[in-house]
């Protein structure tokens, strides 16, 4: 005999809807991320977290509290850090944004296949392994006279340049190299936002007398703000964490000048063995990037839909 | 529909698979079954000599011992790979793994594995360094795992490196000598007495005068290798030219904020505002090919072995094999000149091996960890090592043996190889793991750094030292940094 349903043995709505079979197939469709997430991702964290409360050592760690990040707020070289990661940000990120912004319209009027000449070519230096850049850059900036930059600078009778030894031009050698070798990805994604301009817009402004720059400041720019806008907030995540530039390129100097705060950190942690201060290092440079990253959205996104 | 779900759910779950799947398949670790038969054929005699001996009782359990190397000579890690099967043949319960870096990647590879608790059983450091691991509680005191006399073998001082706090953290395997090396023609030909030089040693005014003459518009007179960390080279092995051998006084006071840490940095600043030495930051690699292009006069950091390096390249010259735009040159071991009012010295460094722990440490276990130390630093396997780099040994087991090898060097070099090791200045004992971590944190951050800007002409040498005094006095406090000149 069938039971009689009442509010006691009747599922509530909402709960039902959860545990139907489309839902179900969904949260198993995400179960692998979730899992790879929440093993590579979220306990990582959360052991950061933990050992940066920590004077760490692998066989006794001794709970220490908050010393690690004012040991890190003391550090005049903490701050150096910061310093020089905010200025090769500053550079870098708007510097590659345009860059790649206008390489997109140039490459826009060819036809398909040139574009996709063009994209690829821009593209490639972006799969190279960073290492084997690094050493070719290396190679260019050679500080001896027979450097391949120093050579071209002769050419035009200007002395040989100390490229990465000195503090006057070792960040901007980075920022140069940081330019040249990586926005393929930016123009991609900028070709993409392009063509899904609607070309009737073009058209009505043709007809209205618009020259080129008023296209793109009337049209192209509004409509690839939330392009831009992506491509502004994973660009300043990305530049916040560079590192391996400075790592291959300077060692951080000189006199540490390009030392970057992912440097510091790294230093802190496989150098010096202060797996506790890097971490709290870590950590402040999360918070930091959160925090920038939330401005960034509240600044020019408020009017951006995905 | 229903196939279509299953599909994707097969296609998550092979994601997932490939991804946890992923397994560090480290291309460095040297199978212990790698064969080097001119290795073996050097080996032979050595091990059956050791076999002749009464083996140490050990437990028989199966064990696996970790060891980490870079390449100390050109051909160590191969004849590592032959030792370990000499010692697994004497101990068939005992397995060896060998895990070989490369001198770049050696130290924060080995840091980031004690850091997670799976260090290698043993591990090559400099002496410099076993401060880290002791702060650590990483390095093991191996004085109590060791077979009685073992110790014996090996020589006083070349322990003293490896010992903190009265603590023996491991064995040495060499006391390299660092300093200068040049062209004896050009030198010659400015009006060096270069057997002089090597027999009686030089000033740090002679040495200026040599290195003036030397210097024209295409040839440095003075060029050392300061690019990146191996700017501490430089202020380790010059160093002495003003009396600082080590980075703390007999008194056990921070060295490098006396008054001879300043003379250091003057003289510096002299040599590269004069351009006696090069204003950009140069390669390891590339001082020694500006020394065989005849770019350079004399150069740093420089070892005894540069002999052999050297004459290689000169008989590579006639078949195309050496640096482009060789010359022949004939390779002179120089001292660091002394400024007045120091003591002449020259820079050792010792490298050894230091047994470390890791999650499956167990007394058993460090007692064969020990077993494998003390057989690959000792008997044939050091004397070997000593032999490729033209060191003398610092164990008699291995003296004996090396009594037998001949040197392809100079008389003149070997006898200024004699007097650099006779020069040798132990560091102070009473050295804490603490104050040598300091001391290694302020060489990285401070001195490094600073030094590289000094070279640049960025910094004066006042400022670099009152930068790099600020820093010590804030690690170890005034009272224990040195002040004055320190004789």
């Amino acid at each position: 005999m069938r039971k009689k349903s009442n509010q006691y043995t009747k599922l509530p709505a909402r709960r039902h809807k959860w545990l139907s079979s489309e839902n179900l197939s969904g949260w198993g469709f995400i179960l692998a991320a979730m899992i790879v997430f929440a093993f590579f991702t979220l306990y990582p964290v959360i052991s950061a977290v933990f050992t940066s409360l920590q004077d760490y050592k692998p066989f006794g760690s001794a709970w220490v509290g908050f010393k690690n990040y004012t040991d890190a707020v003391k550090s005049t070289l903490f701050w150096k850090s910061i310093k020089n990661t905010l200025l090769y940000t500053a550079a870098v990120v708007p510097l590659s944004l345009l860059i790649a912004f206008v390489i997109a319209i140039m490459i826009l009027p060819f036809e398909k296949k040139t574009q996709s000449v063009f994209k690829a070519l821009y593209y490639l230096p972006g799969i190279a392994s960073g290492v084997a850049t690094a050493v070719v850059w290396l190679w260019l900036y050679d500080s001896s006279p027979s450097g391949i930059f120093n050579q071209l600078l002769g050419l035009f009778g200007v002395s040989s340049v100390n490229w990465l030894s000195s503090s006057n031009t070792a960040m901007f050698s980075l920022i140069l190299m940081a330019l040249l070798s990586s926005h393929g990805s930016n123009v991609i994604i900028y070709m993409a936002a392009l063509h899904g301009i609607d070309n009737t817009y073009f058209e009505a402004a043709e007809m209205d007398g618009a020259t080129f720059m008023h296209k793109v400041r009337y049209i192209v720019f509004p409509l690839c703000k939330p392009t831009t806008l992506f491509l502004l907030v994973t660009g300043i995540i990305g530049s916040f964490q560079v590192f391996m530039n400075a790592y291959m390129m300077t060692g951080g100097g000189p006199d540490n000048n390009t030392t970057m705060i992912g440097l510091l950190i790294f230093n802190n942690a496989f150098n010096y063995g202060k797996y506790g201060l890097a971490c709290a290092q870590a950590i402040m440079l999360a918070i930091v990037i959160a925090a920038l990253t939330m401005v960034q959205f509240k600044v020019m996104g408020e009017d951006v839909e995905y | 529909m229903k196939m279509k779900k299953v599909f994707a759910l097969l296609l998550s779950v092979a994601m997932l698979a490939s991804v946890t799947a992923c397994g560090n398949d480290n291309n460095n670790t040297v199978s212990n079954t790698t064969d080097s038969s001119s290795a073996a054929d050097e080996s032979t005699e050595a091990s059956s000599e050791e076999t002749a001996e009464e083996l140490p009782v050990v437990s028989e359990e199966e064990d696996t011992i970790t060891i980490m190397v870079p390449p100390v000579t050109g051909t160590y890690t191969e004849k590592l790979a032959v030792w370990a099967k000499e010692f697994e043949d004497m101990y068939p319960h005992l397995h060896i793994e060998v895990i070989a870096t490369s001198w770049d990647e050696h130290g924060s590879k080995l840091t980031t594995m004690a850091l997670a608790g799976e260090a290698p059983d043993i591990a090559e450091v400099s002496y410099g360094a076993i401060g880290t691991y002791v702060e650590m509680g990483t390095a093991i005191n191996i004085a109590d795992y060791m077979e009685a006399g073992r110790l014996d073998d090996y020589d006083q001082n070349a322990l003293d490196y490896m010992t903190l706090e009265n603590t023996l953290y491991g064995l040495p395997l060499y006391i390299t000598i660092q300093a200068l090396g040049g062209n004896r023609e050009m030198m010659e030909a400015v009006g060096a007495d270069v057997a002089k030089i090597q027999t009686e040693g030089w000033t740090y005014e002679e040495f200026l005068d040599v290195i003036a003459a030397g210097t024209t518009n295409d040839i440095y007179g003075f060029v050392f290798g300061n690019s990146g960390v191996t700017t501490a080279d430089f202020v380790s092995i010059f160093g002495v030219s003003a009396g600082i051998s080590s980075s703390f006084t007999e008194d056990l006071k921070y060295a490098y904020t006396s008054e001879n840490m300043l003379a250091l940095l003057e003289a510096v600043e002299t040599m590269t505002s004069s351009g006696y030495m090069p204003d950009y930051a140069v390669e390891a690699a590339q001082r020694l090919v500006m020394l065989e292009t005849g770019e350079a006069m004399v150069v740093g950091k420089a070892m005894p072995l540069f002999e052999s390096n050297v004459k290689k390249n000169n008989a590579g010259i006639a078949d195309g094999t050496a640096a482009d735009g060789s010359i022949e040159v004939e390779y002179v071991f120089l001292p660091v000149p002394t400024m007045e009012g120091a003591t002449e010295s020259v820079f050792g460094s010792v490298d050894g091996f230091i047994a470390m722990r890791n999650n499956n440490t167990t007394d058993e276990h460090l007692k064969n960890v020990c077993l494998f130390l003390d057989y690959i630093c000792s008997g044939e396997r050091a004397a070997s090592v000593y032999t490729e780099l033209y060191l003398t040994c610092v164990c008699e087991s291995g003296r004996q043996i090396q009594s037998a090898f001949e040197l392809d060097q100079s008389e003149l070099n070997a006898a200024a190889t004699a007097r650099a090791i006779s020069k040798v200045n132990a560091p102070p004992t009473g050295i804490t793991a603490e104050m040598s971590a300091g001391a290694k944190t302020i060489m990285d951050e401070v001195i490094v750094p600073k030094f590289q800007a000094l070279l640049a002409g960025e910094t004066t040498a006042k400022d670099m030292y009152d930068i790099v005094c600020s820093a010590a006095y804030e690690t170890f406090g005034q009272d224990n940094c040195a002040s004055g000149w320190v004789k």
